[in-house]
């Protein structure tokens, strides 16, 4: 367990134990007895022997508040660790042996749940009378289906894992693997369960108490101090507060020992979500007219993306400089980890919230003709840019689709973001969007819902979607990926026919598939850990690669009968652990001694060919 | 979705089923002779004309196929039978009692709604911000302190201090609906605190999750208003979770609400109930139990149904 961990258990453990603590101990303190009646000093305020007041019949307050608790956590600890042993008994024996065991086991025990919770407590209180002893009993039926549950399911999940299913093979016995092996996986989830059962059977007890079907007076219970105290609220309203304040703390602590137990026990729940509406600062910065370049539609220029902060920082994008013009395909090819996707997002603002921009500019020319930085453009700003003028078709079509969302809304979505159009009108415009993309009778599909949808139908809708308002750059990453082979050249095929028909767009095709960027694309650029490592014409850069990284990715593709591919050897380094010079040298068969040292510049090869290599002149 | 509600509706006809013989098994699976057991105080031994005069009245001398054939043929016809008391039949009594409960679930429900799903929809966004952390806070002890702690606390300070409303009681709606709704707003309160609460977290949580999928980048890259975007793509899809889970503390509340409406005085089923079990009186405990444990059943129909009208995916499973 981690100094971390063991540090936040500290506090809600130290005041779980000192309660405890002090029940167990309340026969050695020098307590005034709690059931003794002194009728002369009813309802007496503090005094020195009774530092908490004497209650209607004149009984310590102090006394009894402290001996409740002995009451209290006696039925919950008790009852929890019936329930516990029983379900988890149930549970294992049901998850391991499965068959008609499972429904003897934890079907059986389910049945309970068909009852609330207080309403089967008070159903055994009435065929057993009320006091502690039913108390016991009715909360170990109410929990241990609870436990059935935690422990079949763990059961079922550790089972599968290898070294029990090897010991199964092994022909270890039944019970042995049992103990040895399910027992201790299960262990944390239940240790969580126990003490949501503490907390939870506490409150039940109190409450069963308050109604005077629970603990038998005069014994002190803290549900019957409460109840007791109601009927003199008026002449004595603090006798009110000790009790309540002393189960409400008892029950807080326990629940934030839950909470905290299962943080640390269950790392699962630890990961917090990406917010995307909280961009970083840096994009908050007032929009600053830049000096016009040529009208290039997008100039990335030195851009830098940091993962993170502080001196763990990772750079994910060094030094990246692109340009697109209009009606131009730019295909952005890399290994994953390479950047390619977080160039995509960068340009739409679309980075998660721990990635930063640290330097550099994306330069975008508008329909209006003017040139704005996406790096720095505000979120108004952008929003009235995304999706009219900037579009992306993402990878996975299913993920990108909102599911409880007819497809055809969707797309009317996207127009009705930015043009003044009823919906009956954007609806309309939808089904024609996806007639365009070739959704077969479109009408009809429009109505449907995503998961009615085949995969291609799927990303026909995302890229509708995305075309809707005639974008003058789209970005498409990895929009095949997810796909059959087949459909795959469907789409490619689309994208194609459509950048055709739109003159003037610009397509940004991000892909790890060498293959199709000879198909799709006019120019492309190479990426290696965060770098383009070359940048070029297609047809120039297949036939002569200038950079002995292309060289290789090129290489690897298969090739008609070919069968033999040459491999790159080596891995890719992790971000965190770059190599000093060229980040390609320690794979790379033209490596020098000056290669390992410095990191090369970005070299001009010919007019918009550039390279990152120093020998590329003998590459290719 | 008729295809699928027509089958939900007949598996929760099944359970009814299940419910009705656990309920009659109760009693006989108990060790022991039941009519002994229900006469027996404090360790006595009960007199046995008595205890063969009420194993006649409760039928428990018949065979037993005979006996839960009978039951379920009264139950059938709505009969719950009668107090072993004074002979008053149990389902008139429900009948009279229940819209009342169910009254109070119904505005506590709305209440935690009402207050939980905005601020754990606002705690999501400005997750880790301050206004987040208090609230979190806020909710985490609210969930902990029992109802009838909070109950007993707010008769104290809004009845007896401030004497802002009467400690309890019920006006009939009819007769004078103002004082109706005053009578209802601290009881209501009182299960709103923990149940908002519990809204709250599951909203946070739900929301936060939906937040990170890729069709909200999807929307976002459409140009799509922020406002639109929560509440037409984040909110729709993290209500889900939250339903199930409001439905699921609903379900308990049937039982729960007997603290609340002790201590407010609030004539619902539960008075009756806990009079019911301290006189020992069986068939008026089963008759309640019955009754609140179908609509626990026929509640989470309504949530299986909900679920389906919030995500389509759930219509063709």
């Amino acid at each position: 367990m981690a100094l971390r961990d063991r540090h936040r258990l500290a506090a809600p453990l130290a005041v779980v134990g000192g309660i405890v603590a002090l029940a167990v101990a309340a026969p050695l303190l020098p307590l005034p007895d709690p059931v003794t009646i002194e009728v002369a000093a009813r309802l007496a305020p503090p005094s020195p022997g009774h530092w908490l007041g004497q209650d209607e019949y004149g009984r310590d307050v102090l006394s009894r508040v402290i001996w409740g608790a002995r009451a209290s956590l006696a039925v919950a600890f008790v009852s929890a660790l019936v329930a516990g042993l029983a379900g988890t008994l149930l549970g294992l024996l049901g998850g391991y042996f499965r068959g008609v065991v499972e429904i003897l086991t934890v079907r059986s025990a389910e049945a309970v749940l068909c009852f609330p919770p207080l309403l089967l407590a008070l159903l055994v209180v009435t065929l057993l009378g009320p006091g502690a002893a039913t108390l016991i009993v009715a909360l170990s039926i109410l929990y241990a289906p609870a436990y059935a549950r935690v422990a079949y399911a763990e059961t079922l999940a550790a089972r599968n894992l290898d070294y029990v299913v090897a010991q199964e093979a092994l022909g270890a016995r039944s019970g042995r693997i049992l103990a040895r092996t399910v027992l201790p996986n299960v262990a944390p989830p239940l240790l969580v369960q126990f003490s949501l059962t503490v907390a939870s059977a506490m409150v039940l007890e109190s409450g069963l108490s308050f109604l005077g079907l629970g603990v038998v007076p005069p014994e002190p219970s803290w549900g019957l101090m409460i109840r007791g105290a109601r009927s003199t609220m008026e002449q004595a309203p603090w006798l009110l507060l000790w009790p309540c304040l002393a189960l409400t703390g008892t029950i807080v602590a326990l629940n934030l020992l839950c909470d905290v137990l299962r943080d640390v026990l269950d790392p699962r729940g630890r990961t917090v979500a990406a917010n995307p509406f909280r961009r970083f600062a840096g994009s908050l910065l007032p929009a600053a007219p830049s000096a016009a370049p040529p009208p290039a539609l997008l100039r990335v220029e030195g851009l830098h993306l940091e993962i993170g902060s502080g001196p763990d920082a990772l750079q994910a994008i060094r030094d990246v400089s692109l340009t697109l013009a209009s009606g131009e395909t730019l295909a952005v090819v890399g290994e994953s980890g390479s950047g390619k996707t977080l160039t995509g997002l960068a340009i739409l603002g679309l980075l998660p919230p721990v990635v930063r921009v640290t330097a550099g500019r994306i330069l975008y020319t508008g329909r209006d003709g003017t040139t704005r930085d996406l790096a720095r453009l505000d979120e108004a700003a952008f929003r009235r840019l995304r999706g009219d003028e900037l579009a992306m078709v993402f990878q996975d079509p299913s993920a990108s689709l909102n599911p409880v969302h007819r497809v055809g809304d969707q797309v009317a979505e996207a127009i009705r973001a930015h043009r003044d159009v009823g919906a009956a009108a954007a609806r309309g415009q939808a089904v024609a969007l996806l007639d365009r993309v070739g959704l077969p009778d479109a009408a009809r599909r429009s109505r449907a819902y995503p998961h009615e949808l085949s995969g291609g139908q799927r990303q026909r809708a995302v890229i509708a979607a995305a075309i809707a308002n005639g974008p003058r750059l789209l970005i498409a990453d990895e929009p095949t990926t997810a796909l059959d082979v087949t459909i795959q050249a469907q789409i490619l095929a689309l994208l194609a026919s459509l950048k055709a028909q739109a003159g003037g767009m610009g397509l940004i095709f991000v892909t790890h598939n060498l293959a199709v960027v000879s198909e799709i694309a006019d120019r492309v650029a190479v990426m290696y850990v965060g770098e383009v490592v070359e940048e070029g014409p297609v047809a120039v850069v297949f036939a002569r690669p200038r950079h002995p990284y292309t060289a290789a990715l090129i290489a690897s593709v298969p090739e008609g009968d070919d069968e033999r591919l040459s491999a790159i050897p080596g891995t890719v380094p992790p971000l965190h652990d770059l190599p000093a010079g060229c980040r390609f040298a320690p794979r790379c068969g033209f490596a020098e001694a000056a290669c390992r040292t410095a990191p090369p510049v970005l070299e001009a090869v010919a007019a918009r060919h550039s390279t990152r290599c120093r020998r590329w002149r003998e590459v290719g | 979705m008729l295809g699928y509600a027509a089958r939900r509706s007949v598996v929760a006809l099944g359970l009814v089923w299940v419910v009705a013989t656990l309920v009659f098994l109760v009693i006989h699976l108990i060790p022991g002779d039941p009519a002994e057991l229900l006469l027996s105080q404090g360790g006595f031994a009960p007199d046995p004309a008595a205890v063969a005069e009420l194993r006649e009245r409760l039928g428990l001398d018949r065979p037993l196929p005979e006996q839960y054939l009978a039951y379920l043929g009264d139950l059938a016809r709505g009969d719950l039978g009668r107090s072993l008391l004074d002979e008053h039949p149990v389902a008139e009594e429900i009948a009279l009692r229940l819209p009342r409960t169910l009254e109070l679930i119904l505005a506590a429900a709305l209440l935690a709604v009402a207050v939980g799903l905005p601020l754990g929809t606002l705690a999501a966004l400005r997750a880790g911000g301050i206004g987040d952390r208090v609230l979190s806070v806020l909710a985490g002890v609210a969930m902990s302190v029992p109802v009838f702690v909070i109950g007993t606390l707010a008769v104290l300070v809004f009845a007896q201090k401030l004497r802002w409303v009467s400690a309890g009681g019920f006006t009939p709606f009819d007769r004078d609906p103002l004082g109706h709704l005053a009578l209802l707003a601290m009881p209501a309160a009182t299960i709103a605190v923990g149940l908002a609460a519990v809204v709250f977290r599951m909203t946070r949580s739900s929301i936060l999750e939906v937040l990170g999928r890729d069709y909200v980048r999807t929307a976002v890259a459409k140009g799509v208003a922020p406002l639109r975007i929560v509440v037409h793509h984040v909110v729709r899809n993290a209500l889900i979770p939250v339903v199930t889970v409001l439905a699921l503390h609903l379900g308990t509340l049937l039982g729960g609400t007997v603290l609340v409406e002790y201590v407010f005085n609030w004539p619902g089923l539960s008075g009756y109930l806990v009079n019911a079990v301290e006189a020992r009186d069986y068939p008026e405990v089963m008759g309640i139990v019955l009754v609140i444990s179908v609509l626990f059943v026929l509640l989470n129909l309504a949530v299986d149904l909900l679920y389906a009208l919030l995500d389509p995916r759930v219509r063709h499973a």
